[in-house]
C-alpha cells in the first residue's frame, strides 16, 4: 500500500514539475524531505517514550480490564448476535478499551482474535456477518482519549497550545463512531430490535 | 475550554505517578512501555522518510498547489480548508503517509491556522480505514465485505465535514 502511494506521489510530482517548470527544485526537495523526516522522528521520540510508558503503567495497573468491564454494557447492544458468547465479547471489549487508551499495539491482537472467532461462528462463509462489519468499523473509527501523534506533531511545529484540540477531537470521534455504529446496525440483516429477535430471546429466557 | 484541554495532560501524568508510587513494579512497566514506544518510532523512520521525501517533492513540483487551487472553489462552499485535502486523501490509506501529510501541512500553514486545526481534529478522530479493514478481514474467510467499506467511507467523509465545523466552532479566532 505504501509502495503504491510512494510511486504515485513521485510520478505526479515529476510530471507536474515538468509542466510548471520547477524541475530544479525537485531534487533539492528530496534532500530537504530526508532531513525533515529525521527531525520529525526525533521530536516524536521523546513524546512517544513518555506516553507509551504512561499507558503501559495504566495497562499494568488493570485500567484496560476495568474499562473493558464498563464497556460491555454498550457492546452487548452493538453485537447482539454474539452477546451470549463471553469469550468473543471479552476480546472485543479489551480491544476497544485498549484503543481508547491509545495502546493500539494491544488492541489489534484482541480484535484479530475476535474476528477469527466471529468467522468460525459465521461458518467460514464468504459474506461478512453483521457483527464482523460492526467490529471492523469499530476498529477503524474508535474513540481516542488522547491522540498522541497529533499533539506531538503540533508541539514539534511550535504550536502555542498543542493540547487545545483534545476536546474537539473527542467530540468528533464520539460522533463519528456512533454514526458508523448506527449505520451498521440499521443496515444489519439481523435487526436486533426486530420482533422475531425479541421473541427468540423471550423463548430462550423461558427455557432457562 | 482551553484551560480544560491543557490541564488534561498534567492530570494524566499525576494519575500515572500515583499508580507508580503505590505499585511496586509500576515503574518497570513505565520503562517497558517507553522502550516499546521508542522501538515503534524507530521502526517508523524508513517509511516516514520515504513518504516525507515524496510529499516534499509534491510540494516543490507545484502539484499540491494545483490540487488546492482546483478543489478550493468547491471546498470553500462546503466550509473545508482546501489545504486539508492531501491529508483527507491519505488518512484512510496509510498511517505513515497521513503523518507525513499532516506534518507537511503544519509546516506550510503554521500549527494554529484554521486548516491545521481542522487537520488535527481529522487526524485525531479517524483511522486508517483501508489498512484496518484489510488486516481484520485477512484473518477470516470473508470475501464480501462491501457494506463495511461503504459505511467506513461514509463515516470518513462525515468526519472531514465535522472536523471542519468543529475547528470553526472551537477556534473562532484562527485564520
Amino acid at each position: 500500500m505504501i509502495g503504491k502511494c510512494f510511486f504515485w506521489i513521485c510520478s505526479v510530482s515529476m510530471v507536474c514539475s515538468v509542466i510548471t517548470g520547477n524541475t530544479s527544485k525537485l531534487a533539492s526537495a528530496v534532500f530537504d524531505g530526508c532531513a525533515d523526516s529525521i527531525e520529525l522522528s526525533l521530536s516524536l521520540l521523546g513524546m512517544m517514550c513518555l506516553w507509551c510508558g504512561v499507558i503501559e503503567v495504566f495497562r499494568d495497573a488493570g485500567f484496560v480490564g476495568a474499562l473493558a468491564r464498563r464497556l460491555s454494557f454498550i457492546l452487548k447492544r452493538l453485537f447482539p448476535d454474539c452477546a451470549d458468547d463471553s469469550d468473543i465479547m471479552g476480546d472485543i471489549a479489551s480491544s476497544v478499551a485498549a484503543n481508547m487508551l491509545g495502546v493500539s499495539s494491544a488492541a489489534t491482537p484482541f480484535a484479530l482474535s475476535a474476528m477469527e472467532k466471529l468467522d468460525k461462528r459465521n461458518g467460514c462463509g464468504d459474506t461478512a456477518s453483521d457483527d464482523m462489519v460492526t467490529l471492523s468499523l469499530l476498529g477503524c473509527s474508535s474513540v481516542s482519549l488522547f491522540p498522541t501523534t497529533v499533539v506531538t506533531l503540533r508541539y514539534a511545529a511550535g504550536s502555542e497550545s498543542p493540547y487545545a484540540v483534545l476536546v474537539p477531537v473527542l467530540i468528533c470521534s464520539v460522533i463519528c463512531t456512533s454514526f458508523a455504529m448506527l449505520l451498521s446496525r440499521l443496515t444489519a440483516k439481523n435487526k436486533p430490535l426486530g420482533k422475531e429477535k425479541r421473541k427468540s430471546l423471550g423463548k430462550r429466557k423461558e427455557r432457562l | 475550554m482551553e484551560t480544560l484541554s491543557s490541564l488534561a495532560v498534567p492530570t494524566v501524568l499525576i494519575l500515572a505517578g500515583l499508580v507508580m508510587a503505590r505499585g511496586k513494579n509500576a515503574f518497570d512497566a513505565f520503562l517497558r512501555g517507553g522502550a516499546e514506544g521508542m522501538r515503534t518510532t524507530f521502526s517508523l523512520i524508513p517509511s516516514l522518510t520515504a513518504l516525507i521525501c515524496a510529499l516534499s517533492m509534491l510540494r516543490a513540483s507545484g502539484a499540491a498547489e494545483l490540487l488546492t487551487e482546483l478543489t478550493s472553489p468547491v471546498l470553500s462552499v462546503l466550509g473545508i480548508p482546501p489545504e486539508v485535502i492531501p491529508l483527507a486523501i491519505t488518512r484512510p490509506v496509510s498511517g505513515s503517509a497521513s503523518t507525513a501529510a499532516f506534518s507537511a501541512l503544519l509546516e506550510e500553514t503554521g500549527p494554529d491556522s484554521l486548516a491545521a486545526l481542522c487537520a488535527a481534529i481529522l487526524m485525531g478522530s479517524s483511522d486508517t480505514l483501508i489498512y484496518v479493514m484489510g488486516m481484520y478481514f485477512s484473518r477470516t474467510h470473508v470475501k464480501k465485505a462491501r457494506r463495511a467499506v461503504v459505511i467506513g467511507a461514509v463515516g470518513a467523509v462525515m468526519c472531514l465535514f465535522l472536523s471542519a465545523a468543529l475547528a470553526r466552532i472551537f477556534f473562532r479566532d484562527a485564520a
